[in-house]
């Protein structure tokens, strides 16, 4: 385990971000190896902390759903979790000896809803859950409080009329539904509906080479041909010039290719290997991050970095301890 | 222009009643295909999927039950005939029960509630005598028992009722009826497969002998007559005979004492004279000549001699009444019974001349099947006249006693013979009709309701006559006469598989017609009467014999022409349309059927190769303007039975050529090539590129798939109910699923299947489940479990007591009380747990008699209902329903349910018989993802794929994905690609590449542990995936100590009684094998049942341990002297014990050690 002292292999990875919205983001990483990025996308799936509805107490339930069915739909209703970071677990809170039901680690809802006079079936929504807390909520009504501010829609155009929550249950005429919920903060790994990540996914960065020579000996046709072998569009004909004898073939999205090896297999079935040559770029990564709402992208990322740095520093304390045990010995440690 | 020439028309083709091709209309091009998809959800509006069975009980209902009262109709005292009853009508009217004299109408849902019987009085109009002077009164609306009546027939409050109405009697829509409700369980009466009545069926038996048999069938007698050839000479089998009569005899007892006419008779083919020569031959050597001699002759060979009538000679009145019984006999006239024995002759003749002419058994069209309808038809009229010759015994009875005026009739009549008559046959499923010596077992099943195609598949089920241990493997396979009729694929497997079959889609099955119009038409259309004919000319060449329903009805000279006719009347509507008209140009014979049971399917017609239905008639159609039977009405359409179809030639489509036939020689259409499969086998997508087994395993698993049973559900009270949480349709449907309703009550989910292998635990068809989708409700299911508790009366107002749960200052006496509300029963809503008490009963000490006072509180003990559930889970008490039943007791019904998510060990499967068991359960971020950010739900091993050859879930994934891509549910109907009914794999794949998929469906996935890209492209996209009812919480068992059996003092067997694992007989050798001996030693004998007896060392039998004297004893010796202690098997003892009872002494013989 010696290293020549002097040389070190730590790198300093970059992100830079391409686009951030309050629920979208999509970032590169560079300069670092998968085992970093997938942490990173790892970690914001399942251990990054939300709040969501844990335990319901069901007062009255005439609805067609049953009481197990409810709870189970309530607790896949996103809620704003921005303090999530700073509450407690349950299983840890002094102020309750994990009761689960203090302030500092629980938030009650109420919900009751009875549908009287109307013929019409009545939705049950998430607007219809009050909440203890006003920092947390369900997303919806976070969103129309925020656009009831007129503040800026950040969630595209139409956001605000189409507002209408998230159905729970219909109700026939007669029928009733009245409830306490108490939401808790928990992470994607002990049940999904605390995963704040909708879809945390990236890609390796391709990097896309065309051999500029071969590819003058392409007929036109050929060229379009090769362009519309791949199913998505990665390449396109150099458009500067009208589509001539001389227009080229060029990347014109690199990222939109999947790796289906498409292109390379028509540039063999036409008799010209090595037409294209597609490698991914082993340091750099394009992530896509969408979040359920309960917490922003931005913090989402954030956080996960956080939660990493803590689960890192965990490893770092143990290794300062020099408790390895056998696997110290294994390691050559002292 | 052409004549039609003699050949034209005897080539079976039914050319003549359309314009004659001329030269222009053979060149004009050929028409675009007509979309004749919409005839079939009109064919399914019209008869559903299971009006066979209702259009049975129908006609039972309406015709078969006056039939049977009118030949019955007269009932009279023995000693006095002018005391008489006469049955003047009888009808049955709506289903309803007596509450407190009052008549209270009944719903088929109230009878499912409560325990009840859906059944609807059986009203008679009477005429009959009171009184001395006999004095005729009349009653009306006279009820002589209650009939269970079937769901959506012309009787139930069903009939006709949209969908706003079933929901108000609390019915499913979708529910198809077809089924009775009887004492609460709902009972299908399947179809019964047997063979033909009254046909001749010539065959070998099974010393390899030609016989030609009958089975008559009428309303008075069913009776079986064999004729056979042994050793070159012809013979009568006969039941009342104990042994064969040669056949010649028995021509010469019915009155042809010329063997010359016999020979007539059958045909003057030197050939087939040359086969009865032996048998003339042998009735010349018993010196047999006139009909008197073979009359005695046969007399001496009555089996019960005596028994039948000593005025006409018994072997007489057996040839008129039981010999080919189905043939009537006419003042005497045996004729027609000679000339159909001369038949019979011919047949045989000819089959032994050319093997061809041999009948098939197996041959769909040699079938019956017999429904509903007719069952109860046999049992009622069994019933029927049991209650009357029970009402004159009861009136001899009196009127020998009493003196005193002869009682009515009308009072002697017992409702209850009918009414639990048909309640006990058709709720224990036993038809024991002593009359045709019937004694069948299983014709009425429970139906299921794990799953809507369950339901629907207990509806098309066909059930055989034969036991089914037999090996032979004939009846078993797939004949080609079922194409059409009869679901290639959905059979059981195991000894059942190929007996048990089902009807495809647009089958029906016949009821009776009436016959007498039918053989009149018959006569004047120019068939000549059998009696007026010669022996010599009823097979003179050119002519054919024409057959009706079994019966020689005459012969006609231009058979193709009366064919013609007919069939023409049929188009036309003249006679019903399922009367089948069939030339049999083998047998010279015309056969033509209007006898129910035989299965029939409707076809397009088509002139010259051109369909009758064009895109006019289509547009009416899918307007709505005309339906399915303006179709029929018009003569676009017809049914054509199994052997109606041997005359036709049946294209598949219209505009598509098929190689070397003629297109002019096509006279029918296929509606659509699907219905040729099932209701049940309809949902396989893409079932035409599967291996055909797996389609069978699948038709045998989709009924064990959890979904939505019922728009209803929710308010059924089944004693076990599985409901899927989130069932959705699936995304990759077939044109059958949608016309059965399976979209609406799906069983199963459409998850995202990755086709790779992963972590090793799925192995032999295991498969890996994402948590995050298990936390999102994928498979999630509800169980509901019915507890029912009986409030039982003792008489004398000593009744079993519900109280509330006992307190001692407010707090519980005993936790298990914690569920219960204050009345005693389990509260709605209530968590309850293994061990709570659901009804908290309590049950008087002495219940033999009342003691004269009231109870007090300690003459009851408790004994309350424990729920017994599985430790750790939680169940909730779903519904308390709380009625009375038939007996006026109290019965109180918990349902509790329980929901449970898929757990490791628990069974899935596609729609493609690829059954597996949930392997392993493994975290989200684990799981391996595309770059668009899709997860799978599941991940299959691709080793399921080589020997299964299931291509159909390839398509399947790919179709599904082209689904979710584009948003439009593709189709994969069976042979649906070139009517567009299914997606092409080409198209399939051009939408994936559209929206930026692989053509082959494959993507590229990283690794959710790594985050590297796997080194191959991955299968993934929806596949629809099924919960299977098996799971690991209902089996999984294991025990330490437990309860054992009180005679052998071993551990119990079962899970259900907490039952010990047996080490047998193979896991035994194994250890012996290895040498293990203290471990056999100590399984066998200390972990099972060690016990110590004492054992006399001199006589070496068992003593016993005196605990006052604290020695032990033999009782033998009648000393303690020589006793020993030795442990063995507490079995081992009990049976020395029972063999010392049985005068067997086994004595031990002990050795020190």
């Amino acid at each position: 385990m010696d290293r020549p002292s002097g040389t070190s292999y730590q790198r300093f990875p970059r992100v830079r971000i391409r686009e951030l919205k309050d629920d979208y983001a999509k970032f590169e990483l560079r300069d670092t190896d998968a085992s970093m990025a997938n942490a990173l996308r790892r970690v914001m799936i399942a251990e990054v902390p939300t709040v969501a509805i844990d335990l319901v107490e069901i007062e009255v339930n005439s609805s067609v759903l049953n009481d197990e069915f409810i709870a189970h739909r309530l607790g896949l209703i996103p809620l704003t979790s921005a303090a999530a970071m700073q509450m407690r677990f349950s299983r840890d809170c002094d102020a309750c000896d994990g009761d689960g039901s203090c302030e500092y680690c629980s938030v009650e809802f109420h919900l009751s809803v009875h549908a009287t006079d109307s013929d019409q079936t009545l939705e049950v929504t998430s607007n219809d859950l009050r909440s203890m807390d006003p920092k947390v909520c369900p997303v919806d009504q976070a969103r129309a409080y925020q656009h009831a501010l007129g503040g800026t829609d950040p969630f595209g155009a139409n956001a605000s009329n189409e507002n209408r929550g998230i159905l729970i249950v219909k109700l026939r005429r007669g029928q009733e539904l009245r409830l306490r919920a108490i939401a808790r903060k928990g992470i994607g790994k002990d049940h999904a509906k605390w995963s704040p990540a909708a879809t945390v996914t990236f890609m390796y960065e391709p990097d896309i080479r065309i051999n500029e020579e071969l590819m003058e000996t392409l007929t036109v046709e050929e060229r379009i041909s090769l362009i519309e072998s791949s199913p998505t569009k990665v390449f396109e004909l150099d458009s500067a010039n009208q589509v001539n004898l001389f227009s080229l073939v060029v990347v014109k999205n690199a990222e939109a290719y999947t790796y289906d090896d498409e292109v390379i297999k028509h540039a063999e079935a036409i008799g010209k290997p090595g037409l294209v040559e597609i490698t991914a770029k082993e340091d750099s990564f394009v992530f896509t991050v969408e979040t359920t709402g309960a917490i922003t992208a931005y913090e989402l990322i954030m956080n996960a970095i956080t939660v990493l740095r803590q689960k890192l520093d965990a490893v770092r304390l143990q290794d300062d301890d020099g408790d390895l045990g056998e696997l110290g010995a294994h390691l050559g440690g002292p | 222009m052409t004549v039609p020439t003699k050949d034209d028309s005897q080539s079976g083709t039914v050319a003549d009643t359309v314009p004659l091709p001329t030269y222009r209309s053979l060149a004009a091009p050929v028409r675009k295909p007509v979309d004749k998809f919409a005839l079939l959800p009109a064919f399914l509006k019209v008869r559903g999927l299971v009006k066979e069975h209702i259009d049975s009980f129908n006609y039972f209902v309406n015709k078969g039950i006056k039939k049977i009262v009118e030949a019955n109709n007269r009932i009279e005292a023995r000693n006095d005939p002018s005391i008489y009853l006469r049955y003047l009508g009888v009808h049955v009217g709506m289903p309803s029960v007596h509450v407190e004299y009052n008549i209270e109408n009944i719903t088929p849902h109230f009878c499912r509630l409560t325990d009840r019987t859906y059944s609807a009085p059986i009203k008679v109009h009477i005429e009959y005598t009171v009184g001395k002077q006999h004095e005729v009164r009349r009653k009306n609306n006279f009820i002589i028992g209650y009939m269970p009546i079937m769901l959506r027939s012309h009787a139930c409050i069903l009939y006709e009722k949209d969908e706003a109405e079933l929901a108000k009697y609390g019915e499913c829509p979708l529910d198809p009826g077809g089924y009775f409700v009887v004492k609460g369980t709902e009972k299908v009466i399947l179809i019964q497969e047997q063979l033909a009545k009254n046909r001749i069926i010539v065959d070998t038996d099974s010393k390899g002998r030609v016989i030609a048999s009958v089975t008559s069938s009428t309303h008075a007698i069913k009776s079986k007559t064999v004729i056979f050839m042994d050793k070159g000479k012809i013979y009568l089998q006969l039941n009342q005979f104990n042994k064969p009569i040669p056949i010649i005899v028995v021509m010469k007892a019915m009155g042809m004492e010329s063997d010359q006419e016999t020979v007539q008779m059958v045909g003057r083919d030197p050939r087939y004279g040359d086969l009865l020569f032996p048998s003339i031959q042998e009735c010349a050597s018993e010196r047999i000549y006139t009909r008197q001699r073979a009359l005695q002759y046969m007399d001496e060979k009555v089996t019960y001699p005596g028994a039948t009538n000593q005025k006409e000679g018994r072997s007489y009145s057996i040839l008129r009444d039981v010999f080919i019984a189905h043939v009537p006999v006419k003042n005497g006239n045996l004729r027609p019974k000679c000339i159909y024995t001369a038949l019979m002759l011919r047949r045989m003749m000819d089959a032994i001349v050319n093997s061809d002419t041999f009948d098939d058994k197996d041959y769909v069209g040699n079938k019956r099947f017999e429904l509903s309808g007719q069952l109860i038809s046999l049992l009622f009229e069994d019933l029927f006249k049991t209650m009357n010759s029970q009402a004159v015994e009861r009136m001899n009875k009196n009127s020998d006693k009493t003196h005193s005026s002869p009682l009515d009739f009308s009072q002697l009549i017992m409702q209850d013979s009918i009414t639990f008559g048909l309640e006990r046959a058709i709720s224990t499923g036993n038809w024991d009709i002593k009359r045709f010596r019937m004694h069948r077992k299983g014709v009425s099943q429970v139906l299921s309701r794990l799953s809507y195609m369950a339901s629907l598949g207990y509806m098309t089920r066909i059930t055989p006559q034969f036991e089914k241990t037999r090996k032979t493997s004939g009846p078993r396979a797939l004949q080609p006469s079922q194409w059409g009729m009869l679901c290639p694929c959905d059979t059981p497997e195991g000894e059942a598989c190929g007996l048990t079959k089902n009807l495809a889609l647009l089958s029906h099955v016949t009821t009776d017609q009436e016959e007498g119009p039918l053989i009149y038409l018959c006569y004047s259309l120019g068939v000549e009467d059998l009696l007026s004919l010669s022996s010599e000319e009823i097979h003179t060449p050119g002519s054919f014999l024409v057959m009706f329903n079994g019966l020689i009805l005459g012969k006609h000279k231009d058979p193709q022409r009366l064919v013609i006719d007919l069939r023409n009347l049929r188009r036309s509507n003249v006679i019903g349309e399922f009367v089948s008209i069939f030339i049999n140009e083998k047998q010279h014979c015309v056969h033509i059927a209007s006898d129910g049971g035989r299965v029939c399917r409707p076809l397009i017609i088509a002139d010259m190769g051109i369909s009758r239905i064009d895109e006019t008639h289509m547009e009416k159609l899918r307007h709505g303007t005309c339906g399915f039977d303006d179709f029929l009405r018009d003569g676009l359409i017809e049914y054509l039975d199994v052997n109606e179809e041997n005359n036709a030639l049946i294209a598949l489509y219209e505009h598509m050529d098929q190689d070397d036939v003629e297109r002019s020689s096509i006279t029918h259409i296929e509606i659509e090539p699907l219905s040729i499969l099932g209701v049940v086998s309809g949902l396989i997508p893409y079932p035409h590129h599967n291996q055909s087994p797996r389609n069978t395993y699948q038709c045998a698993m989709g009924k064990q798939a959890m979904g939505n049973i019922a728009y209803n559900q929710l308010f059924r009270a089944d004693s076990l109910l599985y409901l899927l949480v989130y069932a959705q349709r699936p995304l990759l449907t077939t044109k059958t699923i949608e016309l059965v309703g399976y979209d609406k009550l799906g069983a199963g989910q459409n998850a995202t299947v990755a086709v790779m292998g992963y972590s090793g635990y799925d192995i032999e068809d295991a498969i890996v489940m994402n948590k995050s989708s298990l936390d999102r409700g994928f498979g999630r299911c509800i169980a509901l479990k019915k507890y029912t508790v009986l409030k039982d009366n003792y008489g004398d107002g000593v009744s079993d007591m519900i109280v509330e749960p006992q307190r001692d200052n407010g707090v519980l006496i005993k936790q298990n009380m914690r569920a219960l509300d204050e009345d005693g029963i389990a509260g709605p809503g209530q968590i309850i747990r293994n061990h709570d008490i659901y009804v908290n009963k309590r049950t008087p000490k002495n219940t033999s008699k009342g003691i004269g006072r009231a109870l007090r509180e300690s003459d009851y003990k408790d004994s309350p209902a424990l729920y017994k559930g599985v430790d750790g889970e939680t169940t909730v008490v779903d519904r308390v329903m709380l009625c009375s039943d038939t007996n006026d007791k109290l019965s109180i019904k918990c349902i509790i349910r329980h929901t449970r998510r898929p757990e490791v060990g628990d069974k899935f499967s596609s729609r493609h018989g690829q059954k597996g068991v949930c392997g392993t359960i493994v975290q989200q971020e684990d799981f391996p993802f595309s770059e668009r950010g899709i997860c799978p739900d599941l991940i299959m091993n691709p080793h399921g794929f080589p020997s299964r050859m299931t291509i159909g879930k390839m398509i399947e994934l790919l179709g599904g994905k082209a689904g979710v891509s584009c948003g439009r549910f593709h189709y994969g109907s069976a042979f649906g690609e070139p009517s567009g009914n299914a997606d092409k794999v080409a198209d399939i794949s051009s939408t994936l590449i559209k929206h930026g998929f692989s053509y082959n469906g494959k993507d590229f996935l990283y690794s959710g542990i790594l985050g590297q890209p796997l080194e191959a492209y991955i299968f993934m996209g929806p596949i629809y995936y099924q919960k299977l009812k098996h799971m690991v919480l209902d089996k999984m068992h294991a025990r330490a100590s437990g309860p054992r059996v009180l005679l052998t003092r071993q551990p119990t067997e079962g899970r259900s009684r907490d039952g010990g694992l047996r080490l047998g007989e193979m896991e035994r050798d194994c250890l012996i094998a290895y040498g293990a001996s203290m471990l056999i030693f100590e399984r066998l004998l200390l972990s099972s049942d060690p016990y110590q007896v004492q054992v006399c060392r001199k006589c070496g039998l068992l003593g016993y341990y005196n605990h006052k004297l604290k020695t032990s004893y033999c009782s033998m010796c009648k000393n303690g002297e020589n006793m020993a202690k030795m442990r063995l098997p507490y079995a081992c003892k009990l049976l020395f014990q029972e063999l010392h009872a049985m005068n067997v002494v086994p004595r031990l013989k002990l050795t020190e050690v």
